[in-house]
């Protein structure tokens, strides 16, 4: 019998549960498991946001919306900081006490880190690390933000030799100071997702292309067949604890965004390749090497709607797959993972790119921007954040927040936050998380 | 006593025979890089015994284990597992030639005001070290503040309602493996810190090659 999801997660945190039920979490399903989870109903969706010329300020920024429906705020923009300029912001991640959030940015490498436990409502820019590719060797593209106990692990896009796809994952702590560069092995040099099993003690990266790519209009490199040619096809299988790559995958088509199954007895995780519309499975097989199997196709892969962000339910069931040229979700029954079934569609709007939903499967937020370069290429550049209920079968809105008119600029990554996470703030009598 | 509670279950894992077979191998001592993180500093801070002691007492070729803890967690998966996983490796070291003597487990409480010497001693007997393991709190919480701080360890009263304490305290429970020069060369969170990787840490650490070991 499958332990309880909730079993299962407390099985890994580091918070204490005052409740003697077991305690309802909220928290994204796709975050690290060294995080502790947020109990309960989150208070915020924090979210990257990058500038655009001519709105608002123009600058990227971090956006706090309020998404708990008891308090003040609920479906409005609480706050918003500024970092200066524009960085091409695309991802981030909380570090493992869950006390600073780290953002970074693909065109200039620059990484922003916030403090978002002294006033959660409205967190707080501490540090700008300026020097990522000269401290790491000449690694650029700093993109996903994954929490290690005690450190900040970044898979990076591109290198400044050459802008090309060729990069690696670095270690910084929580200090911001860097500890190592780990390049990504020959046979499989590009990257963009890292995702760590710990019961097996396995890490799989994905790989996307190089700044040359991202950093050029969608529409110039569709027509660039030699450019086309450099994007990724693999995904590696690491030995985590030694950081050493044990195995390459041939994934043909840009896989990006990896799920490990949550369950601690399911040894699998998904991924969708970008340019062939397909929704991979990567299955341990019982010699205990893993292998990459093609299981289901993600819309008409002949109108290539680019699969981008997933999401993976608390209980392995459902896997959320936005596309972002027909502005869709699709969801797939993955209780079988071998034969994933698709048993919900939405259009959510003219393009859409993350999506993140609550451990307990109820909220799905989404956003709609991918790269500055690459948003629009449809004809609507239309940017959103909206909030949905799910009851398992249908999407129901909750709320949306338009990012133009509301001269934000174009969100990207979400993440949850919650004032309860830090209570020292509420015996000092300030109530952490009001806004305002 | 809520301490006796988590002794208790630490008590039950000592007595559970064998250990789970590990899904997968453990890379070779020395194959790996274990490169350092941080550094933190040496401390005074009350033993078991009551008498103030260095937290670490390192020199080089040395090693410390350091775990922070409390005993009124009531969470299974928190600071009762941390413990249990320590003391296999203490029961490890104890085994290891290599090892023994060259590795001090230190544990720590960050509640001093529930967790004095006396209940510190009282866990250390009731775990039973056979090796080099040591337990520390504080005289008060500003004699604690400033280890806190140096190893980055959040531990935040929670509340059952505003003002009301819960007894307990919201922390992340991690292990600090440091080496002879107060480096942290890794940082193990509780929910998946296994003894035996712990044990082949220390032993890829041995292996480098350092001045005056």
């Amino acid at each position: 019998m499958r332990s309880n999801p909730v079993r299962r997660s407390l099985a890994a945190l580091g918070v204490l549960s005052l409740a003697s039920a077991l305690p309802a979490l909220a928290d994204e399903t796709c975050q690290s498991p060294y995080l502790p989870r947020l109990v309960g109903q989150e208070d915020f969706v924090y979210v990257w946001t990058l500038g655009i010329d001519g709105v608002g300020d123009g600058s990227d920024k971090l956006v706090t919306i309020g998404a708990n429906p008891a308090k003040p705020g609920y479906g409005t923009v609480v706050s918003t900081v500024s970092v200066g300029g524009r960085h091409e912001a695309h991802h981030g991640g909380p570090t493992d006490d869950r006390r600073h959030l780290w953002v970074g940015g693909l065109d200039d490498s620059r990484i922003f880190i916030f403090d978002v436990a002294s006033d959660p409502a409205h967190p707080k820019l501490e540090r700008t690390i300026s020097d990522f590719p000269e401290k790491t060797g000449g690694v650029v593209g700093p993109h996903g933000f994954y929490a290690l106990p005690g450190r900040m692990l970044i898979s990076a896009l591109s290198n400044s030799r050459d802008g090309g796809g060729r990069t690696a994952l670095v270690e910084y702590n929580h200090d911001g100071e860097f500890i190592r560069t780990i390049w990504m092995p020959e046979g499989a040099t590009y990257g963009y997702d890292a995702r760590i099993k710990p019961e097996l003690n396995r890490m799989l990266t994905s790989s996307f292309t190089g700044k040359n790519n991202y950093m050029r209009k969608l529409s110039e490199l569709l027509g660039d067949a030699e450019a086309m040619k450099h994007f990724g096809d693999s995904m590696v299988v690491w030995d985590y604890h030694a950081r050493k790559p044990l195995q390459t995958l041939k994934v043909p088509g840009a896989p990006l965004e990896i799920r490990w199954a949550l369950a601690p007895e399911h040894h699998y995780a998904f991924t969708a390749a970008a340019l062939t519309s397909k929704l991979i499975g990567v299955f341990r097989k019982p010699d205990g090497s893993f292998e990459a199997v093609e299981i289901a196709d993600i819309g008409d892969p002949s109108q290539t709607p680019l699969p981008v962000d997933i999401s993976l339910s608390a209980d392995d069931k459902s896997l959320f797959v936005d596309t972002f040229m027909d502005g869709k979700v699709r969801v797939f029954d993955v209780s079988q993972p071998r034969s994933p079934k698709q048993i919900y569609e939405k259009k959510i709007g003219p393009q859409v790119n993350m999506v993140s939903q609550t451990w307990d499967g109820k909220r799905v937020y989404f956003t709609t921007s991918l790269l500055a370069n690459w948003d629009g290429v449809g004809g609507d550049d239309a940017q959103f954040l909206k909030a949905f209920g799910w009851d398992g079968k249908q999407l129901s809105p909750r709320f949306e927040i338009d990012f133009r008119a509301e001269k934000l600029g174009r969100p990207h990554i979400m993440n949850f936050g919650q004032a309860g996470l830090y209570k020292t703030q509420a015996q000092r009598g300030v109530d952490p998380g009001e806004p305002g | 006593m809520a301490w006796l509670v988590a002794a208790a279950a630490i008590g039950r894992a000592a007595e559970t025979p064998g250990e789970p077979p590990l899904l997968y191998e453990l890379p070779a001592a020395g194959s790996y890089a274990l490169p350092p993180i941080d550094r933190v500093s040496e401390h005074v801070l009350l033993g078991s015994d009551g008498r103030e002691a260095p937290l670490l007492g390192l020199r080089p070729g040395r090693f410390a284990v350091v775990a922070f803890v409390y005993l009124g967690c009531h969470d299974a998966a928190g600071c009762p597992l941390l413990l249990a996983s320590l003391q296999q490796a203490d029961r490890k070291l104890a085994a290891s030639p290599a090892l023994r003597g060259r590795v001090r487990l230190v544990t720590l409480s960050f509640d001093p005001a529930r967790d004095g010497p006396a209940e510190m001693d009282n866990l250390r007997q009731r775990l039973a070290p056979r090796s080099d393991w040591r337990f520390f709190t504080g005289r008060d919480e500003a004699m604690l503040r400033p280890v806190l701080e140096d190893f980055d360890q959040d531990a935040v009263p929670a509340l059952v309602r505003e003002g009301e304490s819960a007894g307990a305290l919201r922390h992340v429970a991690k292990v600090f493996l440091i080496d002879g020069e107060r480096r942290i060369r890794n940082v193990y969170g509780s929910g998946f810190l296994d003894a035996r990787i712990l044990i082949r840490d220390l032993e890829t650490l041995l292996s480098e090659r350092s001045p005056g070991d």
